[in-house]
């Protein structure tokens, strides 16, 4: 007994002094595991080119699914333009689990590391908590799929950037091809009541509703999983998809859920063409041949160009690909490329340097997975917000869609 | 009418899935007065199970045996794999507590369901898993054909096996020796102990049962809904505990119909009310149930012992 | 309200086991200086580490360990002094920091009027009564169901208030979207807008909250609620009006969990439902468990390590000297005599080594890749653990093959044991470096979730709790 109670004694002693030692320089990691570290000794130019950047997403809990993706394609990035460039860079992984708190308490802790420039955080609602901080801090951050319009209007996020096209853009893009080119008399919309879903919807159904197309708006129970969620999909399939429905809507942040909701159609003998948004969009899961996907990426696992296979092969050795990810690759690009483009211009990379270059950013299309010129605009969206439509061929093949 | 049917078989879908889970935290708690919040993760990790049995045998679209016998290889090593885990949970993070204060081994659950839940993220990654049922078993147009509502295969495996089972541990409970020292245990633990029950062993076989019970529910799962992925343990959990409690914990045929209670609820609350708050609506139900039966629906009255 | 009490479960500190041995020694010692001294010497200590000179981070770090020592203290009523298992706890939380932020921004009133825009000092009274009367209907509640179906009741509550908040009225609310750009604490002519200042704040109304609710607990309320606890039917046959301690037990939990809210909406600076979910309350479960439940002091320790412990464990850095710390103080802890110990180690050393060797001379890809950790630890066992180029796989099996050994330990005879320890030790590491030091996020998780174990293993009424005798 004695033995015991000292040895949790000790062990919390330790554990505080740990604690103390070094919580100051807290969440640093070496990461991109044996790649970062291969190509920092392969960094040809004598002074080498040193930096962290942090990434925000939830890897745990219950999205964990979106972050990790992010996560992955993040480590990719970094490990390939440290590899092309000859930098050290060192990318930090700070857990939020998709909650504005957590977020909070991630910013603070890398604002007070050395990190110049963060990716993420995931969620738009996240984003509100922490663009305050972030911008007194004057540290650049670029999401990789938080798409609230009002997030670089409302002035409260200054050192906001987004690679990926607001609300407004997905949703009339969304909501006008379904009018020009489904004809449905009505229309079955469900959001999975989270932030990223009711904003989709706020902007699809009035244009729905202004071309005379009746709309039926439920929702879903967001915090739902597994077998409670399933139930309430079959219990959507069942009670509110009418036979004038021809269309169903599903702005929902994932894409398993989205496939559930396809199988239970097929099951319960009911008719309706799919209409998915980027939450959604994953070859690997969401599959439901005729269903139309729409993304703020591209889909590159199809793709001929030579970065494109480089970016599907190589992510592989750190996850599964998925196409929700991509966006993410090209803000961790951004932030490579300008730490790269301080450091030839012989200055040390530090946050006012890091962000004015961000800012300058113009990546060609063959540069990136995006597939259009990467610029930013004052407000720190995109320039000129590309979106990305796909119809499911069988054989769960996404094929493109030009924008119309 | 064709809507109510449908909803009956959606609600009982769910409801027996609740009911296997809820059984293994109602016997856990007859006999330690412990709320097993890692439960809902062992149901997970028996989808795990099945998903590699499945992967093994050649994968969804290139199986190498005959389905009936795949989905029986897929139970059993799903029941052995969390029969042996549930042992050994208890084993390490609930025997240890046995006699300290009731709320101390709810903390160590939740450790042991962070581990497991975490585990699962760093070994399988975060993807969602999909069993793809239908490229093996016909769920559109197989089963049972009542007009246009179909009662699949899958559905019709969950309802027998699912009732086999309880059958088969309401045998066990009443009829066998170990379903005596259990019922021993479970009613005075230490007078038991002195009666010459090796209390421990008891506990472990309950710890088997019940997680063996959650694996098959796991498996289950994953052929009616195809997705899993590391978090649908928690909610699961939440949902048989509630389930349990309705029922009347400790009581097996109360945990069995307060899972079938709750799933129908569910789905009646999403069909005709509305699914935004069909989780309001139910515990809403659940309430009033409290209310008017507080020991649950089927629990003895408790005797105070004074 | 006539209270009797029990004497004997009046004086329930007489029946606390004492340690023995120095540590029993340093309790009956901490006895002897009084409680307020205590209390003082607590409050100076808080004061001291405000001014020392520490960045935002930390400085943030610290009011959450305060906001979370609150939140504890609070639980405590209820679950460590009364015995109620009060899953809705986190409701009432939300309740204080949405209750804030409605009066302190523009969301009431009618669109254009500007909003309510309180002082803060009749923000933080209307909240604390408010919550308190929506704690004391949920206490009502609990008089009609009892013991863990009280449990169920109370959740349902803590899920009808997300449910509210992110559905219902969202142009109050704020929906999904929450709340934000709230008034920070104003009043008196001046405002708190830095981190410092709100450690301040929280600081003392953390200081005043327990001092009160040490007089609460000494007095007949307080002993009624323990009575309580103990048995309820002895109580209720010695005229503890149960019904009424109950409801107040739950009450002033509810208010202490509306200041822990106010605080932490007004730091915020925002607030969303995503914020006061069922692992908010898994957590502020853990920090009163962990601390001790029914101990004020234990609920606030177990507040500040536990928020402390979780930033601790996402630092990549940081988890690794408790990773590697943590099982150093085990071996020395536990193995004896020292010859043994020194052989352990030496035998884990010279595996390493030797392994290494052996798989280098076979295939030089096998060793090919670095260790996860950076900095010292990295470079001191890059020649020890074996990490090939590709570790991912690897990793994966070095994970299950380690918790085997891990419950073989366990589980084999004593004489036994320390010759798996080495090869645990030692494979432990391998995985640590090849797999779990380059995924901190779940890594952290896992962490958390061992460390929650073996700390209730070791001590399991909680590291400032009393064993209490059990009444048969």
């Amino acid at each position: 007994m004695k033995v015991r109670l000292t040895l949790a004694a000790v062990a919390l002693t330790a554990l505080v002094a740990a604690g103390c030692g070094s919580s100051s320089n807290s969440s640093s990691s070496s990461s991109g595991g044996s790649s970062a570290a291969a190509s920092a000794s392969s960094s040809g130019s004598g002074k080498s080119c040193k930096a962290t950047i942090a990434i925000e997403g939830p890897f745990t809990g219950a999205v964990a699914q979106v972050g990790l993706e992010q996560l992955h394609f993040a480590q990719l990035a970094v490990a390939d333009d440290n590899k092309a460039n000859g930098t050290d860079v060192t990318l930090a992984q700070d857990d939020t689990q998709l909650t504005p708190s957590l977020a909070t308490q991630k910013t603070q802790s890398i604002i007070a590391t050395p990190a110049v420039a963060a990716i993420g955080p995931a969620g738009s609602q996240e984003v509100e908590a922490v663009g305050p901080l972030f911008g007194r801090a004057g540290l650049a951050f670029i999401s990789g799929s938080a798409t609230l319009p009002a997030l670089t209007t409302s002035g409260r996020n200054p050192t906001f950037l987004r690679v990926v096209p607001n609300d407004n853009i997905q949703g009339p893009q969304d909501a006008n091809y379904v009018i020009n080119h489904l004809h449905p008399k009505a229309v079955l919309i469900i959001d999975d009541d989270e932030a990223y879903s009711q904003g989709l919807v706020k902007t699809i159904v009035p244009i729905l509703q202004k071309a005379g197309i009746k709309v039926n708006h439920q929702t879903l129970n967001g915090t739902d999983t597994g077998a409670t969620l399933a139930n309430a999909i079959n219990s959507l399939v069942t009670s509110q998809l009418n036979p004038s429905e021809t269309v169903t809507m599903l702005p929902w942040q994932a894409a398993a859920n989205a496939q559930q909701f396809g199988l239970e159609v097929a099951k319960q003998h009911k008719k309706t063409v799919l209409f998915g948004t980027d939450g959604t969009n994953s070859p690997s899961q969401f599959k439901i041949v005729g269903t139309y996907v729409s993304n703020f990426g591209p889909d590159i696992s199809q793709s001929s160009s030579a970065l494109d296979k480089q970016i599907v092969s190589g992510v592989a050795q750190f996850g599964a690909y998925g196409s929700f990810g991509v966006p993410t690759y090209a803000a961790a690009d951004v932030e490579m490329k300008a730490i790269t483009a301080v450091c030839k211009a012989g200055q040390t990379p530090s946050r006012s340097n890091v962000l004015a270059q961000i800012r300058k950013t113009s990546i060609a299309p063959a540069a990136n997975p995006l597939g259009v010129t990467i610029a930013f605009q004052k407000d720190g969206d995109i320039v000129g917000q590309p979106g990305y439509l796909f119809k499911i061929e069988s054989g769960g093949k996404y094929a493109a869609i030009p924008n119309k | 009418m064709h809507e109510f049917i449908q909803t009956i078989i959606n609600g009982l879908e769910t409801g027996f899935l609740y009911a296997l889970i809820a059984l293994g935290y109602s016997m856990v708690y007859g006999v330690l007065k412990l709320l097993n919040f890692a439960h809902g993760d062992v149901y997970m990790i028996g989808a795990y199970i099945g998903y590699y049995v499945l992967q093994g045998f050649g994968g969804p679209t290139a199986l190498s045996i005959p389905v009936p016998l795949l989905i029986f290889v897929m139970f059993v090593a799903a029941a052995l794999g969390c029969g042996v885990l549930g042992v050994g949970i208890e084993r390490f993070a609930y025997r240890p507590l046995r006699d300290a204060p009731r709320i101390a081994p709810l903390i160590t659950a939740l450790g042991v369901s962070f581990i497991l839940e975490n585990s699962v993220l760093l070994l399988f990654g975060g993807f969602t898993k999909s069993y793809s049922t239908n490229s093996f078993i016909n769920v559109n147009t197989g089963g049972i054909n009542i007009g246009s509502i179909n009662i699949d295969p899958v559905q019709i495996t969950i309802f027998v096996v699912s009732i086999l089972m309880m059958y088969g541990l309401m045998q066990i409970v009443d009829r066998t020796t170990l379903g005596k020292s259990m019922r021993a245990v479970a009613s005075d633990r230490e007078a038991a102990e002195m009666l010459g029950i090796n209390v421990d062993r008891v506990i472990s076989y309950t710890f088997f049962i019940g997680s063996a019970m959650a694996g098959v529910a796991g498996v289950m799962s994953g052929l009616a809904f195809n997705q899993i992925s590391a978090t649908i343990g928690f909610l699961a959990g939440l949902k048989a505990f509630t389930a349990a409690v309705v029922g009347g914990i400790g009581s097996i045929p109360g945990a069995m119909i307060g899972g079938l209670f709750i799933g129908l609820c569910e789905a009646f609350a999403s069909t005709y009310i509305s699914t935004k708050f069909s989780d309001l609506i139910v515990f809403g139900i659940l309430i009033v149930v409290m209310l008017a039966r507080p020991t649950g629906l089927f629990a003895r009255p408790a005797l105070q012992k004074v | 309200m006539p209270i009797g009490v029990d004497e004997w479960v009046a004086q329930h500190a007489e029946r606390a086991e004492t340690d023995s041995g120095w540590r029993g020694t340093v309790a009956r010692l901490g006895t002897r200086v009084g409680w307020w001294p205590r209390w003082g010497l607590a409050v100076l200590a808080g004061l001291f580490f405000g001014q020392l000179a520490l960045n935002v981070n930390i400085q943030t770090v610290a009011v959450n360990c305060l906001i979370y020592a609150i939140l504890a203290v609070g639980l405590n009523i209820a679950v460590g002094w009364t015995g109620l298992l009060d899953l809705g706890y986190v409701a009432f939380y939300g309740f204080g920091a949405y209750g804030y932020a409605l009066f302190s921004s523009t969301a009431l009133g009618t669109a254009g009027s500007g909003g309510a825009h309180l002082q803060a000092i009749e923000t933080f009274a209307i909240v604390v009564v408010a919550t308190g009367i929506f704690g004391a209907l949920i206490g009502l509640m609990a008089l009609r169901v009892s013991g863990d179906y009280l449990a169920i009741v109370t959740l349902f509550v803590g899920q009808a208030f997300f449910e509210v908040v992110n559905n219902v009225d969202t142009g109050t609310f704020g929906g999904v979207n929450g709340l934000f750009g709230l008034d920070p604490v104003h009043g008196f002519g001046g405002q708190i807008t830095t981190p410092k200042g709100y450690y301040y704040l929280a600081l003392v109304v953390c200081a005043l909250l327990v001092g009160m609710l040490h007089f609460l607990d000494n007095s007949r309320t307080g002993r009624g609620w323990r009575a309580v606890r103990e048995d309820e039917l002895a109580a209720e046959a010695m005229t503890v009006s149960t019904g009424i301690v109950k409801v107040m037990a739950i009450s002033f939990g509810a208010m202490v969990a509306a200041f822990a809210g106010c605080i932490f909406a007004a730091q915020q600076d925002n607030v969303f439902p995503t914020n006061f979910t069922a692992n908010i309350l898994i957590l502020i479960y853990a920090c009163l468990v962990l601390g001790g439940a029914g101990s004020i002091a234990g609920a606030v320790l177990g507040g500040i390590l536990v928020t402390a412990g979780e930033q601790m464990v996402s630092s990549p850095t940081d988890a690794g000297y408790l990773f590697y710390g943590l099982i150093l103080l085990a071996l020395v802890m536990k193995v004896r005599p020292w010859r043994l110990l020194a052989g352990v180690l030496a035998g884990t050393v010279v595996l390493g080594l030797a392994l290494h060797a052996i798989v280098a001379a076979i295939s030089s890809t096998a060793v090919a890749g670095q260790p996860g950790s950076g900095g010292w630890i990295g470079s001191l066992v890059r020649h020890w653990v074996i990490v090939p180029a590709n570790a991912a796989t690897y990793g994966n099996v070095l994970y299950i093959v380690t918790i085997v050994l891990v419950f073989a330990i366990v589980r084999v005879r004593d004489r036994y044991r320390p010759f798996l320890l080495a090869p645990t030790i030692y494979v432990a590491a391998c995985c640590w470096e090849s797999r779990l030091v380059v995924n901190p996020s779940i890594t952290a998780q896992i962490l958390i979730g061992a460390i929650l174990i073996a700390t209730m293993t070791m001590r399991p009424q909680g590291l400032l709790g009393t064993m209490r005798v059990e009444v048969v």
